[in-house]
């Protein structure tokens, strides 16, 4: 079932960020959030991961671990890649003690190797590059197999050959885990490359929901904004 | 319109320093649950000994060249300014008295703990906060790690384990300080300024020292960090934590201090 969201609502104050949300994401299946900067793309990530908590409506999972994968990578800059690989097995309650030396190493030189990074154990994040620090974090972040992967912005800052290597590794992550993915983005190419299907966010509501092919041939005058990334239509920037 | 007026001025005074009391006792608040989430989580063996020696090396070893210079030169600078005098009055065999008695009862707790909020303290908060800042803490949440557990833990108990070692050293500094000070001043024998420390302290003060130090450095510790979480809003955000870390910090000692004066010594 991978993940289902029924008439979400959450308020910061007297602001509405999200009035009535429902999706569903399948196993093995990427949704595509796209909308302008502060549609409220990224609340929906943090609600599902529990960063912070829903005014109302449901959030329905099939269990297991939820993973995150943050916009600037966040990786822990006072470890080095092994460490950050491993944090979860390490310092987990459940999971500390689990793993002997020996099986966090292998763990790490398997994630690592899916995203293409194979020997950088011991480098720090700040000796790697934005694309490197990105795919680490991707590599944290399926440490613990998660069911739920959740991308806030992946190729926010990179440039389009480390965007086009990040989308390909999110298809494969997607392909290895089988897990239920959710990619919040603005890019057109990510969503191209990546999305079974797209949820386009305004102002809290969700105006368009479909297939990416959808999102480019209807022709809402939302979708037909969004796509065409023109100034003048009903969605308006603050 | 102008009792209009003076209603708006009052309202306006009456709501500032509601919002004052407001946002003072959310913080005492959100430091008090920071404070029992981290005994909480001290049932769950949350840190290495490795990290816990990091951080008594951080609080208790990189600390002590600046903390000593500064209770040395203060035990230095009140016998300077007293001992000629005291000697002239025929009060020489009190000096080493005063100056262990205010060492150990007060100086070299309190100036080390503002020494430990300035290079330790602010340090803390602001890489709590840039952790908080830069999604760190975050990834760390959704990781299932409890963040409070994981970056509280080592630096409370060390914090709170060495910060009586700091000030046990800095005394004792404060006291040789005093003596070389008087004898340079006043020609006062070492002899005589000893057996004045010896007769004037007692072992009550050398608890009670002990005791506020374990206090201190865990208020200490526990604002700083507790700071470094609350930080939002990017640099601007660190910068404003690291400065609320050290100011509370400050007052907060302050009130230990009396706190201790006021129930060991009356």
């Amino acid at each position: 079932m991978g993940i289902e969201v029924k008439n979400l609502v959450k308020t910061f104050g007297e602001r509405v960020i999200l009035d009535n949300i429902s999706f569903k994401v399948d196993d093995g299946k990427i949704l595509s959030i796209v909308g302008f900067s502060g549609s409220g793309k990224s609340t929906v990530l943090k609600l599902i991961s529990g960063l912070i908590e829903k005014d109302s409506g449901d959030i329905i999972t099939t269990g297991g671990d939820v993973a995150m994968v943050f916009q600037y990578s966040a990786l822990f800059d006072s470890l080095n890649v092994f460490d950050n690989i491993s944090f979860a097995l390490q310092e987990r309650k459940d999971l500390r003690g689990k793993y002997t030396r020996k099986e966090l190493e292998k763990i790490v030189a398997e994630k690592l190797e899916l995203v293409g990074l194979s020997g950088i154990e011991n480098k720090f994040p700040s000796e790697l590059s934005g694309g490197m620090q990105k795919r680490v974090s991707f590599a944290r972040a399926i440490v613990t197999e998660p069911k739920i992967i959740l991308y806030d912005e992946p190729t926010a800052g990179l440039d389009p050959i480390s965007s086009t290597l990040i989308e390909d590794y999110i298809v494969r992550l997607k392909n290895e885990t089988h897990a239920a993915s959710i990619v919040v983005t603005h890019q057109m190419s990510t969503i191209r490359r990546t999305a079974d299907s797209v949820l386009m966010l305004y102002n809290g509501h969700a105006v368009f929901e479909g297939s990416p092919d959808e999102l480019c041939r209807e022709e809402t005058p939302y979708t037909r904004q969004f796509v065409e990334a023109a100034i003048d239509g009903p969605m308006k920037m603050k | 319109m102008k009792v209009y007026y003076k209603a708006t001025y009052t309202y306006k005074i009456l709501r500032i320093l509601w919002n004052t009391t407001e946002s003072l006792i959310s913080t005492l608040g959100i430091i008090v649950m920071h404070g029992i989430e981290f005994l909480k989580g001290l049932k769950t063996k949350p840190t290495t000994f490795k990290e816990l020696m990091f951080q008594c090396y951080r609080f208790g070893v990189t600390s002590l060249p600046i903390t000593l210079s500064i209770v040395g030169m203060t035990s230095i600078i009140v016998a300077m300014q007293v001992a000629g005098q005291m000697v002239k009055q025929g009060a020489g065999n009190y000096v080493g008295m005063m100056v262990a008695i205010l060492m150990v009862r007060e100086e070299a707790a309190i100036m080390a703990g503002f020494a430990l909020i300035s290079m330790i303290g602010s340090s803390m908060a602001s890489e709590l906060a840039t952790m908080k800042v830069t999604e760190q803490i975050d990834a760390m949440k959704v990781l299932k790690v409890n963040p409070v557990h994981y970056l509280f833990t080592p630096r409370i108990i060390a914090g709170t384990l060495m910060m009586p070692v700091v000030v046990i050293i800095s005394s004792l500094i404060g006291i040789a300080g005093g003596a070389v000070a008087s004898n340079l001043v006043s020609g006062l024998t070492f002899k005589a300024y000893f057996d004045s420390v010896w007769f004037g302290l007692h072992m009550h003060d050398l608890k009670v020292c002990i005791m506020k130090s374990f206090a201190f450095g865990f208020v200490i510790t526990l604002i700083s960090c507790s700071w470094g979480m609350q930080a939002r809003d990017g640099a601007k955000g660190v910068g404003r934590a690291t400065t609320k870390a050290v100011v509370w910090s400050f007052v907060a000692i302050v009130i230990v201090d009396l706190i201790f004066a006021a129930a060991c010594f009356y």
